[in-house]
């Protein structure tokens, strides 16, 4: 039964940060590429991104989920390379396929910008708990219950996962044909995803009666079970991504 | 009796509605893990999301999706994130559908898959412009996009074609399985969600 997250065990600067500070890292990031959206500029700060994945010791993990946009990514530099609108001074030619400097230069931006949101991504995700992200959340005056929906998909997602490993031995066992032609995988789906669905939601009945035993609609405050941990320059780091940030649009107005 | 029925926008949510979220996006999960493993040619990944709307209306549909995306986006894939608003409105869309009687056949339960999937493919549009200058790396949908572009059309024509030529066949096809799921699940199950079930007094 393999875990839901990615989130990869080392002991790095960058693991102690505070995770709203992280998540304010992925929002800024973003948010910059688009106040200064200049490719030597996306550039920089797709290197900082980098290099505080390098600092995270999670440089290595985060390839693989680079590698998931590379379809994306690969669909950008082709349509805009060839069929940019702006196209006009042509840059160099493969055979019968001519790129253009106005597409490419477009899809260059595009894919840094990628690159940088599927990185800052990585930086949040590689290095924070689910659930220490979670309960500063919620200390921050999210809803609990919307906490207890995103911890509990966590959970349930594994277990689900085995629940189908069961359910197609079974099915298969019965009979079922899952290779073949289109028409007898299409009629496989619904012995598949049947039980799974009446399964789950009757667990959730079962679940709600338990959450509603423990007081889960019990008005009045809630208290947590960890204690607060302390992160060093909190406020220091946030405050210095903001001002960035508002040097970034300053700069833009400006400039 | 009370006669006032409760509307569907009601926000008091009952335990049971909030602990379907979770199974909801649990389901999404494994109808698109089912269909990669059937090569299926669609997704089916919102499954959870229109059943959570059929049995438990907008408001927890919508939940569903939004959270449904956020969680793939920081668990898996960040890229899914920015479709939580696509799939908050399909699970609003079909909500609402739902409630007004939409799903009553399956003539009907149809048109809920075709208006679900326009109105996908209409708030992903500016979406997929903001972001990837109009694609969704789809490679039927960009193979589209570039067809109407070589026609000149507009950018976010094109792009609207690209989202709605992969959006709707699959939405269609979510609402339809969806559909057929919920009318095969017990009255037992499905009163447990309903927000405006009315609860006779002695």
């Amino acid at each position: 039964m393999g875990s839901m997250t990615l989130y990869v065990e080392k002991n790095s600067l960058i693991h102690h940060l505070d995770p709203l500070v992280k998540l304010l890292y992925v929002a800024a990031s973003i948010a910059l590429t688009y106040i200064l959206p200049e490719p030597l500029f996306i550039a920089g700060v797709l290197f900082i991104t980098f290099l505080l994945l390098v600092v995270g010791k999670v440089f290595r993990n985060s390839l693989p989920i680079v590698a998931l946009s590379m379809v994306l990514i690969f669909s950008l530099v082709i349509v805009q390379g060839f069929f940019h609108p702006d196209n006009a001074t042509e840059l160099f030619a493969i055979g019968p396929v001519v790129f253009y400097e106005e597409g490419l230069t477009v899809a260059l931006g595009l894919v840094l910008r990628v690159l940088v949101m599927v990185g800052a991504f990585s930086v949040l995700i590689l290095t924070t708990r689910p659930d220490e992200m979670v309960e500063r959340l919620i200390k921050k005056g999210m809803s609990p219950k919307i906490g207890h929906v995103i911890l509990s998909v966590l959970q349930l997602i594994p277990q689900m996962r085995a629940t189908m490993g069961k359910i197609t031995d079974a099915q298969r066992s019965r009979g079922m044909e899952t290779e073949g032609k289109l028409l007898v995988r299409i009629k496989a789906f619904f012995p598949l995803i049947g039980p799974v669905v009446l399964n789950s939601l009757n667990e959730t009945k079962e679940r709600s009666i338990a959450l509603e035993m423990r007081g889960f609609d019990a008005p009045g405050k809630k208290t947590f079970l960890n204690e607060e941990k302390i992160y060093p320059y909190n406020k220091q780091f946030a405050g210095m991504l903001v001002i960035i940030i508002l040097l970034a649009i300053v700069w833009r107005v400006i400039g | 009796m009370s006669k006032n029925k409760r509307s569907m926008w009601s926000v008091k949510l009952s335990t049971a509605a909030i602990v379907l979220i979770p199974a909801a996006i649990g389901i999404n999960y494994l109808g698109k893990l089912f269909a990669s493993l059937l090569r299926l040619p669609l997704w089916l990944d919102s499954i959870g999301t229109v059943l959570a709307s059929m049995l438990a209306g907008p408001i927890i549909g919508a939940a569903s999706g939004i959270i449904n995306n956020i969680i793939f986006g920081i668990t898996a894939d960040p890229i899914s994130t920015v479709y939580a608003i696509t799939s908050g409105a399909i699970g609003l869309t079909v909500g609402i559908m739902a409630h007004k009687g939409w799903i009553s056949s399956i003539q009907k339960a149809v048109v809920v898959g075709l208006v679900t999937g326009v109105v996908a493919a209409i708030v992903s549009t500016p979406l997929n412009m903001i972001f990837w200058g109009g694609q969704t790396g789809n490679i039927w949908g960009d193979a589209f996009y570039t067809f109407l572009i070589s026609t000149n059309s507009p950018q976010w024509l094109a792009s609207f074609g690209d989202s709605i030529v992969v959006d709707v066949p699959d939405k269609v096809v979510t609402v339809l399985i969806s559909y057929f799921i919920f009318k095969g699940l017990p009255n037992s199950l499905t009163n447990i969600y309903r927000q405006d079930s009315e609860i006779e007094e002695i």
